[in-house]
């Protein structure tokens, strides 16, 4: 399967923060939920796969080409949706318009009009008096309106309320029916990606974690609880992070069958959710590293 | 990289008319100068720098196709054709209300010309590197050395400069007016590449 982006082996460090050996491959024509906690290194993973940082060391290579030569080739088909405004704050969304349309060879007007119509947004009203989702729908008419083949959000949903998120997740939904299109979509409201992310990269601490299908994570992950008198030294092992009450305990495991198998009837298993697991690496990361 | 020159016109054209109406008003009452033309230009030039040094317009205009070099060599040519407008403006209406042709034409836009261009030189990279903020501060610094320089050592300064103003234009060597020009043009030019090295190197 074709991946759209590709970062190999990147290493960038800059005021105390560090991304370490960094690899990460997003494939085409699908949804891929990037998820991490804050300062887990998101923001600046994606400002590397927008050319806005520099890595230290490693390649990244973006529809099958590196920066160096194709910058603008690369741009042309990208849409990019950001958490802040981006935004001349005294232009209105006409006036962005004529600034942000001559970049693009494939503009097409009659999908900005189609877009903006849609989105119910205001042209004529300046961009500061907008609010933050119509900000991000200005954003999104703008990667749409130029038929970006890959787009990437960082954390388009945060600050909004619940009824545009699901309102930006259908559309992303409708999006994805038709066409070949790419969508990379940071995030830490991570049940947003229940409804349309296909894969899942994990990243902490500026490390990928694990890039998987969604349906692949509840095949391997579960939550264990059982008793205390079940843990012993051996046992442990098979947990990424053991959280221990008076009344028993609470785990995580990345191998369901095989713990089903060893504890048989005496624990529960249940369907973790992604903050589980965002929850208990981070748990497991301070145990053990 | 047009688009990014007109970019910088659009975000400005109401200030681009203002001044535009100012100059031609100024027409008026007194005959285009050197230094009427140098402070436009410059203070347009300058205000298209700020409106595009906050990090998230910079974000912005890097995440649409343009390289870095482009959005740089945008304000140094956009810089250029600014000042070329307002002085174009200002003789204009200077030869409509006044019917002023002078000979001495030519030499002053050259002048005005050189003049933006010597400024801007330093004005740019320091704002690549730094925020307006600091220029602001630097500001303050000139000018407390300037009154120092008038106060204290060359009492007749801006006698000097007129009296420089009117020598160099009333020179007659074309040489020296291209050697002069020659420098002018190697000092922009290795301002440029600075700014581009600064800028390339940013982080937002």
């Amino acid at each position: 399967m074709e991946n759209v982006i590709e970062l190999q082996h990147i290493n960038k460090s800059f005021n105390g923060f560090q991304v370490k050996d960094l690899s990460i491959a997003v494939k085409k024509g699908y949804v891929t939920g990037f998820i991490g906690g804050n300062g887990a290194g998101k923001s600046t993973t994606i400002k590397l796969i927008m050319n806005l940082l520099q890595q230290d060391s490693g390649s990244i290579s973006i529809f099958g080409m590196n920066y160096m030569q194709h910058e603008k080739e690369i741009k042309q088909r990208i849409g990019f949706v950001y958490d802040e405004n981006i935004f001349y704050e005294n232009l209105t969304l006409k006036e962005m318009k004529k600034i942000i349309q001559p970049a693009y060879k494939n503009w097409d007007d009659k999908a900005f009009q189609y877009f903006v119509d849609q989105f119910e947004l205001p042209l004529n009203k300046k961009m500061k008096t907008l609010s933050k989702g119509m900000k991000m729908k200005a954003s999104l008419t703008f990667a749409l309106a130029h038929h970006a083949e890959l787009i990437i959000m960082d954390e388009p949903t945060s600050g909004l309320d619940p009824i545009f998120r699901r309102e930006l997740l259908n559309i992303l939904h409708d999006l994805m029916q038709n066409g070949d299109k790419t969508i990379f979509f940071s995030t830490h409201i991570t049940t947003d990606l229940d409804r349309i992310a296909d894969y899942i990269t994990f990243i902490q601490n500026g490390k990928h974690m694990f890039t998987k299908e969604f349906y692949k994570i509840e095949e391997e992950y579960a939550i264990v609880k059982g008793t205390l008198d079940l843990l012993d030294r051996e046992t442990e092992q098979e947990f990424i992070a053991i959280r221990k009450t008076n009344s028993g305990f609470e785990a995580l495991t990345a191998h369901k069958n095989r713990v089903a198998n060893l504890f048989g009837d005496t624990v529960i298993l249940e369907n973790p959710t992604l903050e589980d697991i965002m929850y208990y690496s981070k748990k497991g990361g301070e145990l053990y590293v | 990289m047009y688009s990014l020159i007109r970019k910088d016109f659009l975000l400005q054209k109401h200030i681009v008319l203002l001044y535009i109406a100012i100059l031609l008003l100024f027409s008026l009452f007194v005959e285009a100068s050197v230094y009427v033309g140098f402070i436009f230009s410059l203070s347009f030039i300058m205000s298209a720098c700020s409106l595009d040094e906050k990090d998230n317009i910079n974000i912005l205009l890097n995440s649409l196709p343009y390289t870095r070099k482009e959005i740089v060599a945008s304000k140094y040519i956009g810089a250029l054709l600014f000042t070329l407008l307002f002085v174009i403006v200002m003789y204009v209406g200077d030869f409509l209300v006044n019917g002023n042709n002078g000979l001495l034409l030519l030499k002053e836009v050259m002048l005005i010309l050189g003049l933006v261009m010597i400024t801007t030189s330093f004005l740019l990279p320091f704002l690549y590197k730094f925020k307006m903020q600091y220029l602001h501060m630097a500001m303050v610094g000139v000018v407390v050395i300037y009154l120092l320089t008038i106060s204290f050592f060359i009492k007749n300064l801006h006698d000097v400069i007129r009296a420089l103003t009117l020598k160099i234009l009333a020179l007659q060597e074309i040489q020296l007016y291209f050697f002069a020009m020659l420098i002018i043009v190697i000092l922009y030019i290795g301002s440029w590449l600075l700014s581009i090295r600064i800028y390339e190197r940013k982080v937002f």
